[in-house]
């Protein structure tokens, strides 16, 4: 009965074409991971591998996959190999190359000097074309492995002739930018790289449907890790470089932390420390929260336990959706037009608690909303079938149901806007200074109104964010500015990550003990 | 009438086998369903199935061979395993996180769980029905024309036009053959390329069955295709099913006595802990069962 | 005001305020208090305390004597507060936004050649951005931002969506488990870290290793913006592909389609509006986001020359407003506050579409029994 299908149920170990088709996977992460480090400059075209030079070895290594892929590919449409081409590469496929040959056209007219900028386009195009129609005519074994044998081949022979060597310079008039050798050979190495081991993974899943899924995944993964690796190595970055000013004169026994409890004192002779930023940022967390999480809740208890649908919910959740993606630096603007004026008249700490808290706001009404939203309706009605009113119900039983939801919402908005700089730039600056704002002690009866006055909360106070900002644009006039920077900027991505970290398992530790409920 | 088992005909290394996988059951009773004789060939040939999801042991040592051409029904209270046994027939089981399988499921004499099994392969010839209906979201025409399009059955892509390899007249004919079998053509022949989201519930899953005929299968595997259904969709589906199995190996799930007895030619009956306790004849099942507790289940005195 | 939409609208609290002329006093005290006291703020008045003091006692008093018609009148001025405070953003910064309307006209959006966008004739300035000839055009800042937004799209966009599919529909449930949240946790660095990394090592970097004739650049504003928006767009477009149903998925897998098929033709497509959804949401992110682009950029308020120099040092919307609010008044403090009436309005826009296509994708899915 299965002689009727094409193809078997089973089929046998490794055959030869997956075996070169691998070894082009293989060697195609090896040069792309190197051409991207050459790109970022960790290593030079002077750096050897196994006694050649490091750019010669990226394309001796491309050809060499150019090689394999031409073998398979040819080899599977002289049916050496068993595979299941189908009877065309497809458009996007077709589409990809078609656009790589008229970028390529276009740039080598640029770089012979022919035709002028604009000249060469239709050019271009009309090889785009061409390709286009001419690939997706081919069957899918030729039509998806040909091209990529040509592209590796061509950057390779390029360098391998020394057409394009390190010293070789672009330089456009139209662009501010000028490209080197050192830089492009690494950049079209790594194209290629990816490119060729595309077709190699096709290969190796026997082209049609598995060759594409391959080939995809391939892409997908690396997509992945790539993107993971930049960044943690951004995050790593910053740590290496923020540890070393951030921990000076640590000592455990007896306990000093001079970065974190100094302020900056302008003096050679101590460490410069971030005290008062941290506190400074400390009080306007707490501030707004104070503010803005009470009326976020409360918005949110009404939205989902008292209000019915109607234009009235509406036009609140265009409004909260509107508030949650207003830019923050608009933000800063409406509070230097409607809280500065209002509140003393200068920058002061007191308005850049309400900005943040009026960006809290959205941020934890949609996630309490979200919370209260998942409390099952058998809660609200057990406890009116007791006879309980609605309100009580919502106090007992509702809100401390939906409480974990509102905390972690609470503790991802504080980590969002315990980073946000734009506003507090425009609201409530304050630049390096020695002691902190001391908030609680400053509280004073007048006679006048408003008969209570706050002199720390209505100057401006420092904050890590703007912090680091100074740093920036003042360049701060000790000489190891650099490096308080980066410690400031280490203390601030702890301080925010922590936030996000512990707001991320609070939500798993809930979402997990739900689940098993 | 050949009344030998194929473990002795055609696997005689079997018996040797379970011994090894069986181990200390050896002493106890042999199941029922170990002599379960039947005319014709055997499509899917189960020995020592078993399975796990973390610490729960979903199937023990389950044996059991399906005739071809013919409807199969799994029967069993909830929980039972039999949906979990329907999954492993097709390998959908791989991809539950925890599932854990052990044992030989052969499929015309190769088993589906040995190496270099092409899972894509095995499930166009094992099609599948699920409990609820799950129709893409696309046209009628795209979902029953879904399953060739992708195995490159059909082809309808530009380069196809461009070279008049068009595959459309062959794709409408596979459409309708396969509406048709599924007893859905007169109601959607007009609609084709409406959303298949805008059928009533018992048409959407007579759409489930013809995508799934249009891969032109061996089995059709039915996860209680009518329990999210109504009566009059229900007793369609029956209708269909025994139609089916004219031309194909039908293994269905139900938790429905009546409608077991009703559509099967045979009946496995699973009970809690993942036990096959008895497999034979429908009639024999429901009129004179050998175990007592398919007796209970039966009539109703065990669930 | 806030009474009678109260009374008309709730029944209840219509049956409960009758039951008690007490209550109702309270009801009336509270918010007169409270829209005496935004009225006395508003005038900037320091006597705006005192209403303050009146609401808070008059909360305290109906919070002991009637809490359930506290609670319901106090969470609804709470609702009422989000369109109060959109109403307010809009109304400041249109407001302050009137005088450079005012002195530029649709000269706020001219070239230095007079042309016709869309039917509308724009007159010519002679610089873009001059505060000694009080000419302010928005032009070169709205090309900044329009380029460097796209080139954090083109990479976080087709990026991000990669990285979504391989978390949703690759990854083994160990790695996802382990990666999700490691994305979700990135996406919480702050801008202006991101904006310091670029300022001290990037920016250098690329002048030395691309020659480039100055410091900051469209190019490296939107490479380090698509980088941020990365993770964002990561997290909410995997929310997209998991929300799809598995049993659909599980349809394809059964028919024996690979999964990267079922991914392509059946997943994708179900989520395409989630999905898009993220991507604006990026946009909007990468519109508004200012830090980075202030420390990074070169403050030339430009056009680039020729426009395709995506080296050249030009500004943005955002990082206009950041350097320039500090020594700014009159004229061009407004033509600023005109900035971010550009700045809101485009992400309000895009908010609202991305909502709809979210609700459009509930409602396509909602639809399947």
């Amino acid at each position: 009965m299965s002689g009727e299908y094409a193809s078997t149920l089973v089929t046998d170990e490794t055959t030869l074409g997956e075996r070169v088709a691998s070894t082009v996977i293989g060697i195609g992460l090896l040069v792309f991971m190197l051409s991207v480090l050459a790109v970022a400059r960790v290593v030079t075209e002077e750096a050897s591998v196994l006694g050649v030079g490091l750019y010669d070895f990226l394309a001796g290594g491309l050809l060499a996959m150019g090689l394999g892929v031409f073998v398979v590919g040819v080899g599977s449409a002289l049916g050496a190999f068993d595979t299941t081409p189908d009877e065309t590469p497809g458009t996007v496929t077709a589409g990809a190359f078609g656009i790589i040959a008229a970028a390529a056209v276009w740039l080598a007219t640029l770089q012979l000097g022919v035709l002028g900028p604009l000249g060469g386009f239709p050019v271009g195009l009309l090889a785009g074309a061409v390709t286009f129609v001419g690939l997706g005519l081919l069957s899918e074994d030729i039509g998806s492995t040909l091209p990529a044998v040509v592209v590796a081949v061509a950057v390779s022979g390029t360098v391998l002739t020394n057409l394009l060597t390190p010293a070789w310079l672009w330089d456009p008039e139209w662009l501010s930018a000028a490209f080197s050798g050192s830089m492009t050979i690494p950049t079209l190495t790594a194209a290629a790289a990816l490119l060729t081991a595309w077709a190699g993974a096709k290969s190796y899943g026997g082209y049609g449907s598995e060759g594409r899924q391959a080939g995809a995944y391939l892409l997908v993964a690396l997509n992945a890790l790539g993107m993971l690796a930049v960044l943690l190595a951004v995050i790593l970055f910053i740590v290496t470089k923020g540890i070393g000013p951030a921990f000076e004169g640590f000592s455990l026994y007896p306990f000093d932390w001079p970065f974190v409890l100094n302020g900056y004192s302008f003096r050679p002779d101590v460490v410069n420390g971030v005290f008062p930023a941290i506190v400074g940022t400390l009080y306007l967390v707490v501030g707004a929260t104070v503010t803005g999480v009470p009326v976020a809740v409360a918005a949110a208890v009404f939205l989902t336990e008292y209000a019915e649908q109607g234009p009235f919910v509406g036009a609140v959740e265009i409004a909260t959706n509107g508030l949650w993606s207003t830019p923050s630096v608009v933000y800063g603007l409406f509070g230097y037009a409607f809280l500065v004026p209002r509140l003393g008249g200068t920058t002061s700490l007191l308005s850049g608690i309400l900005v943040l808290g009026f960006m809290l706001m959205p941020l934890c009404l949609i996630t309490s909303r979200e919370a209260i939203k998942s409390v099952p309706d058998e809660y609200r009605d057990a406890s009116a079938a007791l006879g309980v009113s609605q309100w009580e119900t919502i106090k007992s039983v509702v809100v401390p149901a939906a409480m974990p939801g509102i905390v972690t919402g609470v503790i991802l908005g504080v980590g969002r806007i315990a980073g946000e700089t734009a506003p507090i730039l425009l609201v409530m600056s304050g630049g390096l200074r020695d002691d902190a704002p001391n908030v609680l002690g400053s509280f004073e009866f007048t006679s006048a109104p408003p008969f209570v006055a706050n002199d720390a909360l209505l100057q401006s106070a420092p904050a890590l964010p703007y912090q680091l900002y100074a740093t920036i644009t003042s360049g701060v006039s000790a000489e190891n500015a650099v490096e308080y920077g980066w410690g400031t900027a280490f203390v601030l991505l702890v301080v925010v990550l922590s936030f996000y970290a512990v707001g991320i398992a609070t939500r798993m530790y809930f979402r997990r003990r739900l689940n098993h409920e | 009438m050949s009344n030998t088992t194929l473990n002795e005909t055609e696997r005689p290394d079997d018996p040797d086998e379970r011994t090894t996988t069986v181990g200390e059951s050896e002493e106890t009773i042999q199941p029922s369903w170990r002599q379960y004789h039947f005319d014709g060939d055997s499509k899917i040939s189960v020995s020592g199935l078993d399975v796990h999801y973390g610490d729960d042991h979903a199937l023990k040592d389950i044996g059991m061979e399906i005739p071809e051409e013919s409807v199969t029904a799994l029967i069993g209270p909830s929980g039972c395993g039999k949906s979990t046994f329907l999954r492993c027939l097709n390998r959908m089981n791989d991809r539950i996180r925890a599932a854990e399988i052990d044992g030989e499921v052969s499929y015309d004499g190769e088993n589906i769980y040995g190496d270099g099994v092409n899972l894509v392969e095995l499930r166009k010839r094992v099609g599948m029905v699920f409990q609820a209906p799950n129709p893409f979201p696309k046209s009628i025409r795209e979902n029953v024309s879904y399953g060739p399009r992708k195995h490159g059955d059909i082809r309808t892509g530009f380069f196809d036009r461009l070279t008049g390899r068009d595959d459309r007249e062959q794709r409408d004919r596979i459409v309708e053959e396969s509406l048709r079998k599924a007893a859905l053509w007169d109601e959607v022949k007009d609609r084709l390329d409406e959303n298949a989201l805008s059928l009533s519930g018992g048409q959407q899953q007579r759409l489930c069955i013809a995508r799934c005929l249009a891969v032109d299968p061996d089995v059709i595997l039915m996860d209680e295709p009518a329990s999210a259904l109504d009566p009059i969709a229900t007793a369609k589906i029956e209708d269909l099913i025994e139609q089916l199995a004219e031309e194909y190996t039908v293994v269905v799930v139900t938790h429905n006595m009546q409608q077991a007895a009703r559509i099967s030619d045979q009946t496995a009956v699973f009970l809690t802990g993942g036990e096959l306790v008895e497999y034979g004849d429908t009639d024999q099942i429901f009129e004179n069962p050998n175990s007592d507790r398919v007796e209970d289940y039966i009539t109703g005195k065990f669930g | 005001m806030l009474g009678s939409t109260l009374f008309g609208r709730l029944p209840r609290l219509e049956r409960a305020s009758g039951l008690s002329t007490k209550a109702a006093a309270m009801l009336v005290v509270l918010s007169l208090s409270l829209f005496a006291t935004f009225a006395l703020f508003l005038l900037n008045s320091p006597l705006a305390a005192v209403p303050l003091v009146a609401f808070v006692v008059a909360v305290a008093y109906g919070w002991v004597a009637h809490q359930d018609v506290t609670a319901r009148v106090v969470t609804l001025i709470a609702t009422t507060s989000t369109i109060a405070i959109l109403g307010l953003i809009t109304v400041f910064i249109f407001y302050r936004a009137i005088p450079a309307f005012r002195v530029m006209g649709t000269g706020l959006f001219g070239f230095t050649d007079p042309v016709t966008v869309f039917g509308v004739s724009l007159p010519a300035v002679e610089t873009f951005w001059s505060t000694g000839s009080n000419t302010y055009s928005l032009v070169p800042m709205i090309w900044g931002t329009l380029v460097t937004t796209a080139i954090a799209m083109v990479i976080a966009g087709p990026l991000g969506i990669a990285g979504a599919l391989f978390l949703a529909e690759i990854a083994p449930p160990m790695v996802r488990d382990a990666v999700k949240p490691g994305v979700e946790i990135l996406a919480g660095i702050p801008s202006i870290v991101y904006g310091y990394l670029g300022f001290v090592t990037l920016n250098t970097f690329l002048f030395e290793n691309l020659r480039m004739s100055n410091l900051g650049s469209l190019f490296l504003v939107g490479l380090v913006i698509g980088l941020m928006a990365l993770p964002t767009v990561v997290s909410v477009a995997d929310d997209a592909l998991t929300s799809v149903p598995a049993s659909m998925r599980d349809g394809s897998v059964a028919m024996g389609a690979t999964e990267w098929q079922t991914t392509k033709s059946i997943t994708l497509p179900a989520a395409l509006s989630g999905v898009s959804a993220a991507v604006l949401l990026g946009i909007g992110r990468a519109i508004g986001e200012t830090m980075a682009a202030t420390v990074i950029i070169g403050h030339s308020q430009q056009l680039p020359q020729p426009l395709a120099d995506v080296f050249a040092s030009t500004e943005t919307l955002t990082s206009l407003i950041a350097s320039q609010y500090g020594n700014a008044d009159g004229t061009h403090l407004s033509a600023l506050f005109a900035a971010g009436v550009v700045l809101f309005v485009t992400v309000l826009v895009l908010s609202v579409g991305a909502r709809r296509v979210e609700l459009r994708m509930e409602k396509k899915l909602g639809g399947d029994p």
